[in-house]
């Protein structure tokens, strides 16, 4: 069942991150590879990897928006394929760029129209150029424009009042929902409307992103998204939608219709169901030493599909729509309203050490630091985090290694354990520690019983899906 | 709160004068003179927003000799006050505002009590806003509308009304969509 590690995505060279690291934590030797599908066999197959044939996400792609209704955009028209800042970095990117080129062709082949490519920046100004550079996009697309959450804004007319997106996103006659369903930030989106979560984020003014967030609970926030894809400002310019689709095993394929809540309806039942087991299994860690060794934020990166934003915050089943709130801001708040916080994400209890070999500041994570001994590989990324505004704190309490080994080293003695798990960028397996490995072989069975028989029947009926149907 | 360990340094050798950094900057630390961008230390907050901006690459973070505090405490504002404000806000005195600094609700609350009427003022008063500038925005309109204050942005930042939160959420709606659970979630933080 253990394999060799396998070697991780590539790294994209940035000014948010550090220097690519020739060594990555899969180079250790001790570290091994464990299948998604050894662990839950009924985990949906992919169809790509990192480093396949991208010609199958293509057909993929056009299979897709051959069911599409596209007549209504005629030639004199123009249309944005909007793309998503994540998408570059899931799996080092390479699917959802090549998604993105096929629905161009497509399109321009089907209607005659003006296509042009929208690329979302999270919150750099700098980080569009990079991708627009480190993918050549300008090799594919006559037309790309960058966007984000400082751009001017429009205003969009819900049905609770007014709020605001980035007017360039919707700019077009029509835009095309170029998107990918991975589950990130979970203890926010609660699985609610996944396909959907751009309408808050990539697509919308930071104020809105803000309301999205802190100015409504974590089941209440869904409803934000819904108000905006809902408007009759974004409905008259949707053309379509186009997800990229994934289970841990990796991308599984893509699914394009005119009604994204039917693609929402699609994807709800297979990711409850798969990621849902992964979640749950590694939840049940009681101790590991977790590593970053991918692209872009921390919080962000994979292993086996699942991102360590999710894993750390796993005390709480963000899936469980009875519960309000699953993250500690909150939650700690609603258990004593006179009292104070000072956490955002309280870590899951099983990581004993962190190690950051690579990944990029500036997403809120000092938590991390202050309750896990955390070292940081190298002095130009200790330096970064140094400077993060967004962290200013984070190396008061995490300390800093020469080399990888030696931040390993430092984290087993801390931390007491060997079982070690790295989020590389991974789909399709686990990078880890034969130790660790051992310990989720033996969880995944009552894992796989308690997901099937009692987890997911909740999750599906409390979003109104009929696990019989299911 | 925020210690702030860092400012912002400008090349003039690369600086092109364009400005880009003046429409970032949350305090008003960095103007450009003279097609120069200079900068305000006493009001730099070390947010990098300048650096991130700089098209020219002009700009670095250096470390300060000295790091500057920004804080109010709390303590020295009339407490009923502060409770006062928060409530009417729908905020809880010990939540968490600015993320990235850590400030809480009582803290925004004291600063403004204590004087801060725009944005930048309190920045300088605390820290919220010196780090992502994303997340804290549409509480602290809130705060500031509760106070009866009327802030806007600078005339070349963007800024738009963002104080819509789930306590406006008609009951109407509230009703319409109880798969949102916009009710129950209203009342647990009411």
């Amino acid at each position: 069942m253990l394999q060799q590690a396998i070697r991780p995505p590539e790294v994209m060279r940035s000014v948010y991150g550090p220097e690519p690291r020739k060594q990555r934590a899969a180079d250790l030797p001790g570290m091994a590879a464990l299948k998604v599908r050894d662990l839950f066999s009924d985990i949906v197959q992919e169809i790509y990897l990192h480093g396949g044939d991208l010609s199958v996400i293509r057909k993929a792609t056009e299979e897709a928006l051959s069911g599409v209704y596209m007549e209504k955009i005629r030639p004199d028209q123009t249309v944005d394929i909007l793309g998503s800042e994540h998408g570059f970095s899931i799996l080092g990117g390479n699917a959802y760029v090549e998604m993105l080129r096929a629905i161009q062709d497509a399109v321009r082949d089907r209607t005659g129209a003006d296509v042009r490519l929208k690329v979302a920046a999270y919150i750099g100004h700098k980080e569009t150029a990079e991708v627009i550079e480190h993918f050549r996009l300008k090799d594919s697309f006559d037309k790309i424009r960058s966007f984000g959450p400082w751009d001017k804004g429009v205003p969009i007319e819900t049905e609770i009042g007014t709020l605001y997106g980035v007017a360039r996103a919707y700019e077009a006659d029509w835009f095309i929902h170029a998107y990918y369903d991975d589950p990130r930030e979970m203890y926010f989106h609660r699985y609610v409307h996944r396909p959907l979560k751009a309408f808050v984020m990539s697509y919308a003014r930071y104020e809105t992103r803000a309301a999205y967030h802190f100015s409504f609970g974590t089941r209440s926030g869904q409803f934000l998204m819904r108000a905006i894809f809902d408007s009759p400002f974004v409905q008259e310019k949707h053309a379509f939608s186009c997800i990229m689709r994934s289970s841990p095993a990796g991308i599984v394929g893509v699914d394009a219709d005119n009604d994204l809540y039917r693609i929402d309806h699609r994807i709800k039942k297979h990711h409850l169901r798969d990621f849902g087991k992964m979640h749950q299994l590694l939840a049940g860690l009681d101790e590991c030493i977790a590593v970053w060794d991918g692209g872009r934020w921390g919080y962000y990166v994979h292993a086996g599909g699942v991102c360590f934003g999710v894993f750390m915050n796993s005390e709480y089943d963000p899936f469980d729509l009875s519960k309000p709130f699953c993250f500690s801001a909150f939650d700690l708040l609603v258990q004593n309203p006179f009292g104070e916080t000072d956490t955002i994400f309280e870590p899951h209890h099983s990581i004993k050490a962190a190690v950051v070999n690579q990944a990029w500041p500036g997403i809120i994570i000092t938590d991390l630091p202050k309750r896990v001994p955390t070292v940081v590989v190298g002095r130009d990324q200790a330096e970064m985090y140094l400077k993060d505004p967004t962290n200013p704190s984070f190396m008061d309490h995490a300390v800093t290694a020469e080399t990888l080994e030696g931040a390993m080293n430092f984290a087993r003695r801390v931390s007491g354990t060997d079982k070690v798990l790295v989020f590389d960028g991974s789909f399709g397996h686990l990078t880890l520690t034969p130790s660790l490995a051992d310990d989720l072989v033996s969880k995944a069975p009552e894992v796989n019983r308690r997901v099937e028989e009692e987890l997911l029947p909740m999750w599906l009926k409390q979003r109104g899906i009929d696990p019989e149907e299911a | 709160m925020k210690v702030v360990k860092f400012v912002s340094t400008v090349d003039p050798s690369k600086c092109n004068g364009d400005k880009l950094c003046e429409r970032v900057c949350p305090t008003g630390a960095i103007r450009v003179v003279d097609k120069e961008a200079r900068v305000n230390e006493e009001r730099c907050v070390a947010c990098s927003k300048c650096w991130d901006r700089c098209p020219s690459n002009a700009i670095e973070m250096v470390p300060r000799s000295d790091p500057v505090v920004l804080t109010t405490d709390p303590d020295t504002v009339d407490q009923d006050k502060i409770l006062e404000l928060c409530f009417k806000a729908k905020v809880l005195p010990g939540q968490l505002v600015c993320m990235c600094t850590g400030t809480l609700a009582k803290e925004v609350a004291a600063a403004i009590l204590q004087g801060a009427k725009s944005f930048e003022d309190l920045s300088m008063k605390t820290g919220a806003r010196s780090g992502c500038g994303i997340y804290c925005i549409g509480v602290i309109q809130r705060m500031f509308e509760a106070a009866g204050l009327k802030v806007t942005s600078p005339e070349d930042h963007r800024m738009y009304d963002m104080t819509l939160n789930m306590f406006d959420v008609p009951l109407e709606v509230q009703e319409k969509y109880p798969e949102y659970y916009l009710k129950q979630d209203t009342e647990i933080l009411s």
